[in-house]
């Protein structure tokens, strides 16, 4: 085994080592856990036969085997970082939401019994990011 | 009963919601929360009309945080009691006096009403799965359950107050991280059969890509549960002020 077999696999373990350690201390959810618990056994994989690499490189037809790495790794990340904007977009609507439904509730506290009473809304008006969590 | 606090989460049932209210209230004569987590049709009034009180999440939090809001709302108006079942019409109200008097025994906290003891078919990969996950938490918990995943469930004692500060929102850890989270606390969980009847209306939420990572997501869970620290990182839930409680009629 040469180093840079033991300088991956050190990487890989650790990086499922932090993995999870956060879930252990409930500070990350499990789906993201798991995607990168993923990318580590991967590396895992990686770290213990490298030829991997070469022998996918050469199915797709690829002269270069790390550029196959390079190729994967931009694309996994750029994947990820979109689902990470679909995240966010999805919380800011939430937030806003949230922040909407607290003024309607202060206005309605401050109103007291006088006024109109409101009338209580059946949906919600999320239809449109109603994804699941 | 007046302790009693019957909590139906229900996500767009609008066809259903009416009711199981309504059967609920008559065969149970408690006061029905209907938590409404996110629902885009009419579930929240016509739950209201149907004499409900109701509860709603501003966008779909999934049925654990349901039964969470649900159990805040209880501790908060001091009910003792708490009674669960679905909003679609699948769990009969009659056989909830069933888990009722299981739990009014008084030697366990946690009264879960299981599918299985009657016959209820299901497909291989299901049924495997299920089967791990009650070894698993049957052995945890010291006592046999078979359906770990059953959302018809009595709490009483000290469970309604844990629960209500550490109840797991995410899709299947609510029913069965909450067992494993039960018997960390020491909870007395036992478990009695029941039927179940086919929905009413609307679709059950399945897809199979989404359903396995589910498996996989609670299968870590189950897996990591035992060095986690406990979660009780939810709000204190201070007991209020005792505002009236609500009776019904």
């Amino acid at each position: 085994m040469r180093r840079l077999d033991v300088f991956i696999l050190v990487v890989a373990l650790l990086n499922v080592a932090v993995m999870l350690e956060l879930v252990r201390r409930r500070q990350l959810r499990e789906k993201y856990a798991l995607l990168w618990i993923s990318v580590g056994i991967g590396g895992i994989v990686v770290g213990l036969g490298r030829t991997v690499i070469d022998r996918v490189a050469t199915s797709l037809g690829v002269a270069y085997g790390p550029s196959v790495v390079f190729l994967g790794a931009i694309l996994f990340l750029l994947l990820v970082c979109m689902h990470l904007s679909w995240e966010v977009s999805r919380l800011e609507e939430r937030t806003r939401i949230l922040a909407e439904e607290l003024a309607l509730l202060r206005g309605g506290q401050e109103a007291g019994g006088e006024g109109r009473r409101p009338r209580i809304a059946a949906t919600t008006p999320e239809g449109r990011i109603a994804g699941k969590a | 009963m007046a302790d009693l606090l019957v909590i139906v989460p229900a996500l767009n049932e609008e066809g259903a919601i009416a009711g199981v209210v309504a059967a609920t209230s008559e065969a149970l004569s408690a006061q029905v929360v209907v938590v409404d987590d996110g629902s885009t049709d009419g579930t929240g009034a016509a739950a209201r009309a149907a004499g409900a009180i109701v509860l709603r999440h501003a966008f779909n939090l999934g049925v654990g945080a349901a039964v969470r809001t649900g159990l805040r709302y209880a501790v908060e108006h001091g009910y003792e009691t708490v009674l669960q079942l679905d909003g679609d019409g699948q769990h009969d109200p009659d056989e909830a006096s069933l888990l009722l008097r299981r739990l009014e025994r008084g030697d366990v906290d946690v009264v879960v009403g299981s599918r299985f003891e009657h016959g209820y078919a299901l497909a291989p990969a299901r049924r495997t799965v299920m089967r791990l996950l009650s070894s698993i938490v049957s052995r945890r918990l010291g006592t046999r359950i078979t359906d770990t995943t059953s959302g018809f469930r009595a709490f009483g004692g000290p469970a309604v107050e844990y629960f209500s500060r550490v109840y797991p929102s995410e899709y299947l850890s609510d029913t069965v991280e909450a067992l494993l989270l039960a018997a960390d606390a020491g909870l007395r969980v036992t478990e009695i059969p029941i039927h179940m009847r086919r929905r009413e209306t609307g679709t059950a939420s399945t897809n199979p890509v989404t359903a396995t990572f589910h498996v996989v997501r609670l299968l870590l869970v189950v897996a990591v549960h035992r060095a986690r620290v406990s979660p009780g990182a939810g709000p204190a839930t201070a007991p209020a002020p005792a505002p009236p409680k609500v009776e019904v009629g």
